[in-house]
């Protein structure tokens, strides 16, 4: 009775022909569209999956490289920094060093310039001195020569020759 | 009322409507299938696109009513060929009806509760092989027994019921969307001559539209009320 009012578009024809038709075709239209389209489609779909994950897990690896790398940088730019430092500290005790050579060599060379300027200037007195000596005694040699000559009493002549006898004597 | 076009054939009676509308859209699926999918890339263009997202949608039906993953890799294609079917034999009605004489040749094959129940009915049975594949005769016959055993007798009921309102509801609703549209294509429109027409123009395409979201609608109850029933079938309650 109900199936009666169900058909009722039907027209009272139970067809069971379109349900086997029905199903035919719809497998028919499984397989093809498997073979064409959803088998190409879902693998392509599962491939690009696949590589979604690969990349994601690629580009976290290379995430942590870069921050490896980053830390080693870091870490060798602390290290430059204090040798840095240790080659400016080197060098300021290295030209401290030098300097204060310098100075003491400089000191010691003024020192002895000194000190020979000392002993030429000594020495030149001394010269200077015997060369005086030397012709305090001509000329005087020469005034008693010309004393003598003028008025050398015999008495005085005498005073002088002991005077020399005795120098010699001496 | 129209009348529809049946012949005997092999002993079994076959309506010309169906036959038609369910051929040509096989057809239609199979080449706009093959035109969207023919050049498949890593990286999608367009006609890729729409297909992928076709799947998408019947894969994210089929994943979020049936938990078994073995089903559910058969299962996506099912649900893409049966969405698509279905979908396109609702749209079918509402842009082509051929009419010789008295007789229906082309309409939405889903307008007739034997196409409804036919695809119902592979449904179904497809729900039984999954179950039986998966707990064995035994266990499958179990499984209407449970949560408690007196509810047997209600399972079995079930199943019958499931049948008919999954059937029902399609090619009820498709039906009253071609009888409304032929009402207002033949009794109103020609009633009082040109203004009725005028009337009739915008009222037919109001509801051309509504029919073409109605048709879309029961295809995607289709399909998902069909995982439901699968996947209550692979699923232990």
């Amino acid at each position: 009775m109900t199936f009666q009012t169900l058909f009722a578009a039907s027209a009272g024809h139970l067809y069971v022909g379109n349900t086997l038709w029905y199903l035919i075709v719809f497998i028919i239209l499984l397989i093809l569209v498997k073979h064409y389209a959803w088998g190409p489609v879902s693998d392509m779909m599962e491939k690009r999956r696949q590589k979604v994950i690969n990349d994601l897990d690629s580009a976290e690896d290379n995430r942590k490289k870069a921050e490896i790398l980053a830390n080693e940088r870091e870490a060798a730019l602390k290290n430059s920094k204090q040798e840095a430092t240790q080659i400016i500290s080197e060098a300021k005790t290295n030209a401290q060093k030098t300097s204060s050579q310098i100075v003491a060599n400089a000191n010691n060379e003024a020192a002895s310039i000194h000190e020979k300027a000392k002993a030429d200037a000594a020495q030149a007195k001394v010269d200077a001195l015997n060369e005086a000596r030397a012709q305090v005694a001509d000329i005087s040699v020469a005034i008693a020569e010309k004393v003598i000559t003028k008025n050398l009493s015999a008495d005085d002549q005498k005073d002088l020759v002991d005077q020399f006898v005795k120098g010699l004597n001496e | 009322m129209e009348k529809p076009f049946v012949f005997n054939f092999l002993g079994l009676s076959f309506d010309l409507a169906g036959i038609i509308g369910s051929t040509l859209m096989a057809a239609v699926i199979l080449l706009v299938c093959i035109w969207l999918s023919r050049k498949i890339e890593m990286k999608p263009n367009k006609k890729q696109n729409i297909i992928e997202y076709i799947l998408d949608f019947t894969d994210n039906i089929v994943k979020d009513n049936v938990g078994d993953k073995d089903a559910q890799k058969h299962l996506s294609l099912y649900a893409f060929v049966l969405f698509l079917f279905i979908w396109s034999m609702n749209q079918l009605g509402m842009f082509l009806e051929v009419k010789v004489g008295d007789t229906m040749l082309v309409k939405s094959p889903t307008a007739d509760p034997v196409t409804t129940m036919s695809f119902a009915m592979m449904t179904l049975l497809l729900s039984f092989t999954f179950g039986i594949q998966k707990f064995g005769i035994g266990g499958y016959w179990r499984n209407y027994a449970e949560p408690v055993s007196f509810l047997f007798p209600i399972n079995m009921i079930e199943e019958i019921t499931n049948f008919l309102t999954l059937s029902l509801r399609l090619y009820g609703n498709i039906y009253a969307g071609e009888v409304l549209l032929t009402l207002i294509g033949n009794n109103l429109a020609p009633s009082l001559g040109i203004p009725t027409m005028i009337l009739a123009a915008p009222l037919a395409m109001i509801w051309q539209g509504f029919s073409v979201f109605i048709g879309s609608i029961q295809a995607y109850v289709f399909v998902t009320l069909s995982m439901v029933y699968i996947g209550k079938k692979v699923t232990k309650e």
